[in-house]
């Protein structure tokens, strides 16, 4: 597999606004309220495009104090002379291919500037697709017999929400009380959701899944890759023009903290990809997403462990698991403790200990369990590392079956 | 007990009337002497208070009142019916009225004195209040010595460098009192041009005197006369010689000067000219103490600058007197701020930022976009214009 030629094909995508160099094409948008990169959300609404080029050759620059409050979001040229955005530049080791520009448009919410030129709603959408890919295969091929709803957790707990607010925190992003033009670029900007407004009020609803009214049906953890999100959540299905709007009047109304301070951190993800290109980003992925310490074997949860074990055995063709006690103390006293081992044959699958013998038991089969689903192969190579320059030739990794489906 | 006391108890004890009392006891115990007997057998004429005074003041003739007391008890007792002897007391009279009566003729030679018993009829001093109902008396009249506004362009400096240099030149070879001529304001326009015209030639003598090099003897004949007129008679005296010899104009606008000041700044300072023609008193040389002193309060009459002490110490050359004026001889200290934003080093530095002034609470809601949202809220209220 040959390397795209990315840096080439991303400069072409890039205006000349957005671009590191060209201090003469600099000069000449500065009227033009132009820094936007190809959306690559919404690529088809060409003609759109045109009409807001026109629109905006009409917007003179910002000079005065009193029309900057006027602009929704800082100009494009405010971000050179903020020390925040250049510090924050620094701070995140970002590759000086990336114009701080670019850094002060992630950090502009769609919510602040509804127009998509200048917010990060297109850099976020393409962050939040590396990043899941990303981390899908990382997880599939490091655990290849993770059940699917360890691997959703997996995938939350590395690239969700949750995770991307705390990163960007933890990067130091402070957020505008209020976004407008006269806001240091180097705040993150979003309009706020209103106080009292209860977020998790209601289901989503107009998902793509059949039958999405029937509530009390089974909803197997296996459709939900066809239907749901990464995380295994339910997201709406492809909008038609007038939800759209519908979105974009949302959007307006505000978003919390978390969800800006999440787009912004995919967003960030999505100009690396741009700018530095492929290594750099998968750089930035490891180095702030998976440096970040998760333990999977806490995300198991099982109900019947021994049943899943005999199933697992069966299905496996191993002889059927026996428990057996390994050692004991103290039976008749007020805290004993049982130490039971299940063997499947001669061979040991795992070991537990516990207050009762049930108890000893069900933590042995969980042990086995954990040590079947945890395996993990050495050396693991995953398919974005053929991208990279003289790659050795793929050998297909093993994805196991999944879980035991009782 | 002392052998003086007990002397004194001799003669008593004849008269003691208990035999065996102690010697303590009966010292305490006998009958005083009384006192004012034993002074009394001593005593002049003279009653107790005036003897203790003259005893304090040394003399015979104390001064103060004879009794400032009044009588005393003893006296009453003892010496009331005494008279004083008359020639005694003719001569502290005597001593006593000789300066009031001197006193009197000094401050009333003829008429004699009178101690008002009203207000009356008396001289006012000062307003009692209604000053501002007084009219403006010629005293009330403040004038500056310089200028009003200073000069600060170089080339007025140079005017009025050059001419304070060219009038303190003509006073040395002249060999007249420097400083008089801070006694003509403004010269007329007409010596004011030949002042201009005159050059000043520094020789390494380093001598005010021989520095002049005039535009031509008419000029140089005329700039005598005139500045020996200055020089050599009182001001009032000069203006009229130099309204004989020159022209009526000159008195008329030294007149106008003295009535009316914002006439004067409203004139075209140095008749219009710019600059000065030539540089050579730059280099003239201030040592001499008397020299500098009396350019230099030409040139401060002339600018409007003041040389404080210190300066005036350190300046020994015309050119450092215009250095200073210029502030060049001791610079303004310059900000922090100023400094820090012309660092190269942190200009380069992106993500620092060197603001000019001082940075508020304002300018960080202004950031952070919450000052738009407290002006509108302030407004809704009404507690905003």
């Amino acid at each position: 597999m040959k390397r795209l030629q990315l840096q080439r094909w991303s400069s072409s995508v890039l205006s000349a606004q957005a671009r590191t160099g060209g201090r003469l094409q600099h000069r000449l948008y500065t009227g033009i309220r132009h820094q936007s990169t190809a959306s690559p959300a919404a690529p088809a609404a060409n003609d759109q495009l045109l009409e807001e080029d026109l629109l905006a050759s009409s917007i003179r620059p910002p000079t005065s104090r009193q029309s900057k409050y006027q602009l929704p979001s800082p100009p494009v040229e405010a971000a050179r002379e903020s020390a925040k955005l250049a510090a924050l530049h620094a701070r995140l080791y970002l590759p000086s291919r990336l114009p701080l520009e670019t850094l002060a448009r992630s950090l502009v919410d769609a919510s602040a500037d509804p127009n998509p030129k200048f917010n990060n709603e297109s850099l976020a959408t393409l962050g939040h697709d590396l990043l899941t890919h990303y981390t899908s295969e990382y997880l599939i091929c490091t655990y290849p017999r993770l059940p699917l709803t360890v691997i959703f957790a997996a995938m939350y707990a590395y690239v969700g929400p949750k995770t991307l607010a705390a990163m960007a925190r933890e990067w130091g992003v402070e957020s505008a009380a209020a976004p407008g033009g006269e806001v240091d670029p180097g705040y993150l900007q979003f309009n706020r959701v209103l106080p009292g407004v209860d977020v998790h009020s209601k289901p989503v609803t107009g998902t793509a899944r059949p039958h999405e009214d029937q509530t009390h049906w089974r909803k197997s953890i296996t459709s939900s890759v066809v239907y749901d999100n990464e995380f295994g959540d339910p997201v709406k299905g492809p909008k038609d023009p007038s939800e759209q709007s519908k979105q974009d009047a949302q959007n307006t109304q505000g978003v919390t903290a978390e969800q800006a301070n999440a787009t912004f951190v995919r967003a960030v993800m999505g100009a690396i990809y741009l700018h530095a290109g492929r290594p750099a980003a998968k750089r930035f992925f490891e180095q702030h997403f998976l440096s970040r310490h998760l333990n999977i074997s806490d995300l198991f949860n099982f109900s019947q462990p021994a049943r899943d074990l005999a199933r697992l055995c069966a299905r496996e063709n191993f002889e059927q698991p026996v428990a057996r006690i390994i050692s004991e103390t103290g039976r008749k006293s007020r805290h004993p403790v049982f130490v039971v081992g299940i063997y499947s044959g001669q061979d040991k699958l795992g070991e537990g200990a516990g207050a009762s013998l049930l108890e000893a038991r069900s933590r042995a089969a969980v042990a086995a369990l954990k040590g079947w689903y945890l395996y993990s192969p050495l050396n693991v190579r995953v398919p974005s590392s053929m991208e990279e320059e003289g790659a050795a030739p793929w050998k297909p990794v093993h994805v196991d079956l999944g879980e035991v489906i009782v | 007990m002392r052998p003086s006391v007990r002397l004194l108890s001799l003669d008593v004890q004849g008269a003691s009337r208990t035999l065996y009392v102690c010697s303590v006891c009966r010292n305490e115990a006998r009958p005083r002497p009384i006192v004012a007997r034993q002074f009394l057998r001593h005593a002049s004429n003279t009653p107790l208070s005036e003897r203790v005074r003259r005893r304090l003041w040394g003399t015979d003739n104390p001064p103060g009142l004879k009794d400032p007391y009044g009588e005393s008890l003893l006296e009453k007792r003892f010496g009331k019916a005494k008279a004083q002897p008359e020639g005694e007391t003719e001569v502290v009279n005597a001593a006593e009225a000789a300066p009031e009566a001197e006193a009197i003729d000094q401050l009333e030679p003829g008429v004699d004195y009178e101690p008002a018993t009203t207000w009356d009829g008396l001289e006012r001093v000062g307003h009692l209040g209604g000053w501002k109902n007084v009219p403006r008396a010629e005293a009330d009249r403040v004038g500056t010595f310089g200028l009003k506004k200073k000069l600060r362009k170089q080339g007025p400096l140079f005017l009025a460098a050059h001419q304070a240099a060219v009038e303190i030149c003509l006073m040395h070879a002249l060999n007249k009192p420097l400083t008089s001529v801070c006694n003509v304001t403004e010269h007329d326009k007409a010596v004011f041009k030949m002042i201009w015209k005159t050059k000043i030639v520094p020789n390494e003598a380093g001598s005010w005197g021989s520095a002049l090099e005039y535009h031509n003897k008419q000029a140089k004949e005329a700039l005598v006369y005139i500045f020996e007129q200055i020089g050599g008679s009182q001001p009032e005296a000069v203006e009229q010689q130099q309204a004989a010899e020159e022209t009526a104009e000159v008195e008329e606008f030294e007149e106008a000067a003295w009535e009316g000041e914002e006439e004067e700044t409203s004139k075209v300072p140095f008749f219009g000219y710019q600059d000065a023609r030539d540089k050579g008193f730059l280099t003239l040389s201030l040592e001499d103490q008397e020299t500098k002193f009396a350019f230099l309060k030409r040139f401060s009459q002339l600018s409007g600058h003041f040389f404080p002490d210190n300066i005036v110490h350190q300046i020994t050359t015309v050119k450092q007197a215009i250095d200073y004026v210029q502030g060049q001889l001791n610079p303004k200290p310059k900000k922090l701020a100023e400094i820090l934003e012309h660092n190269d080093r942190l200009q380069s530095l992106p993500n620092i930022k060197v603001f000019s002034k001082r940075q508020t609470r304002l300018h960080r809601d202004d950031e952070m976009g919450r000052r738009k949202i407290i002006e509108a809220e302030l407004r809704s209220r009404g507690l905003l214009a």
